[in-house]
């Protein structure tokens, strides 16, 4: 009987298991399917030469171009804000915070997470409006003000990974470098931080492919459908994500649809790219900590 | 209470215990321990599983304060080359890291670091400061003390982890030996090893005792009949 309710157990698991990558699969082979036929040099650059839109020499105006820089910059420009604040943040809830203040701390990030991310994209208009007002009538949603509303979403992400890596880390690994005369910031830095740099970078690269596909927050603090490659940080910008939604909603003949699913296609690629990137730089920091 | 096979209390010991107490959160874990470790004598500590001995090792030099929720009263005194005679209860906290130095400790299960070989035996001392030519003879030095160096000399750089249990546990000792240090706090220190190895290590202690103060925790009669200048029994 045990037997029985074993195998039955498992083949439901198994189930369980293979649900989520068939049901990504599904998906990756259909907007392959609809999108690859959009895909050339015409989808990415219009009738722009690709050499002077590369070297910047031209604007690109009926191709994807810009939204792909676009969304390449507000993703670094985001992480870049992320990252330190949420590590830090971790460390301080792991190894530093008292009961009572870390109690409240891991409530206000468990609430920040679930807020959606429309209600983030609102507090950045909001932000933008008020800097308009009151700081410098330059000031109008912009890269810089959706790189940090994109920075406040993926902060939880970073933060509970960091706290949970951290907290991870078996006492006796902490005891042993105290053992050996580490001090607390000794300890941290080379004993602690080294054990749990894996589950760090992992959520990091997690936060970067919540910040390439999120369109809500982008939406109300600075991308719009064209405004070309942003010569600075106040300026407006296009997105892959957003791209994909204002033709998805607004297309005029069956080919637009399909230039749509091209720049989904284009998303994929970059979000690959990115986690290829992040697991290269993190083999590279595991390899030059770990010292094997 | 610590009672003890020689009776010999005096207080002029390396180590010197009297009254102690150790509470995790309400819970008294050790009540009114009393003890004295002679200079380079090897004293054992012997008692039931969960009476408290690795406790006791880790409240000699304070380890006990990274445990959360552990207190501990009383006074602990030792007699150290730079300190003089001083109770480590009242150490500053800023001085634990050069006390966890001068007393050093390997624990009952082998905790490794993610690192290298090389880099485990050099933790301490890049700690210290120490680095080059100089450091690298102290840990060669080390690991021939508990016959690992002929096991790992040509993979120094490959993961520690990949040790064994026994490769484990005399890297640990090395990492601790590397240290030099007055007083060496050993909980079941051939746990890991076989006989063969385990009776090398002994060996080891004996010829370690000409210079260090040691304080062993170990389930074995036989090993603690051996070894033991003196046996405090716990529980």
């Amino acid at each position: 009987m045990n037997r029985l309710i074993l195998r039955i157990l498992r083949i439901f698991l198994w189930f369980s298991a293979i649900t989520v990558p068939v049901a990504v699969m599904v998906l990756v082979i259909f907007i392959v399917f609809k999108g690859l036929p959009a895909i050339s040099l015409r989808l990415i650059f219009g009738d722009t030469n690709p050499l002077d839109a590369l070297m910047l020499k031209q604007q690109v105006f009926e191709g994807i171009f810009p939204a792909m820089v676009g969304t390449f910059l507000v993703v670094i420009l985001s992480v870049t804000w992320a990252i330190p604040l949420g590590i830090l943040s971790g460390i301080y809830l792991a190894e530093f915070s008292g009961s009572h203040l870390k109690k409240f701390l891991d409530f206000s990030f468990d609430l920040l997470a679930s807020v959606p991310s429309i209600v983030i994209g609102l507090f950045g208009l909001t932000v933008a409006i008020f800097l308009h007002k009151y700081l410098s009538r330059q000031i109008y949603p912009c890269l810089l003000i959706s790189s940090i509303s994109l920075a406040v979403l993926i902060v939880p992400y970073i933060v509970r990974t960091t706290q949970l890596s951290l907290d991870g880390v078996s006492y006796s690994t902490k005891l042993a470098g105290y053992s050996l005369g580490a001090s607390k910031i000794q300890n941290l830095f080379r004993v602690v931080l080294p054990s749990a740099i894996h589950g760090i970078l992992g959520g990091v690269i997690l936060a970067v492919g919540r910040a390439a596909e999120d369109t809500a927050v982008i939406m109300l603090t600075g991308v719009v459908a064209t405004a070309g490659i942003p010569g600075s940080v106040f300026e407006k910008f296009e997105a892959l994500p957003f791209y994909i939604y204002y033709i998805s909603s607004q297309y005029s003949d069956k080919s637009e649809l399909l230039d749509g699913f091209g720049a989904a296609i284009i998303l994929l690629i970059i979000c690959g790219l990115l986690f290829c990137v992040a697991h290269l730089l993190k083999n590279v920091v595991v390899k030059k900590v770990y010292g094997f | 209470m610590a009672s003890e096979k020689n009776t010999n209390t005096d207080s002029s010991g390396k180590v010197v215990i009297e009254g102690l107490n150790v509470f995790y959160r309400r819970k008294c874990v050790l009540e009114d321990i009393n003890l004295v470790a002679q200079e380079k004598n090897i004293t054992c500590i012997i008692g039931p599983s969960g009476c408290g001995k690795s406790t006791l090792l880790m409240a000699i030099n304070r380890l006990l304060d990274e445990i959360p929720h552990a207190r501990i009263s009383g006074e602990i005194k030792v007699r150290l080359e730079q300190n003089g005679f001083c109770n480590v209860l009242k150490m500053d906290d800023s001085e634990l890291p050069q006390l966890r130095r001068q007393i050093g400790m390997v624990f009952q299960h082998p905790n490794i670091l993610p690192m290298s070989i090389l880099n485990n035996v050099a933790f301490p001392l890049k700690i210290m400061g120490l680095k080059g030519e100089k450091a690298m003879q102290k840990i060669a030095r080390a690991l021939r003390m508990v016959y690992l160096w002929d096991e790992v000399k040509d993979r120094l750089n490959s993961s520690a982890i990949e040790l064994s249990g026994g490769q484990k546990q005399r890297l640990c000792l090395a990492r601790v030996l590397v240290m030099e240090p007055e007083i060496l706090l050993l909980d079941e220190p051939t746990s890991f090893l076989d006989q063969r190895l385990g009776e090398k290590i002994e060996t080891l202690l004996e010829h370690l005792k000409k210079e260090v103060t040691l304080i062993v925790v170990s389930h074995y009669r036989d090993q603690v009949k051996r070894l033991a200048d003196k046996i405090y029994r716990l529980g």
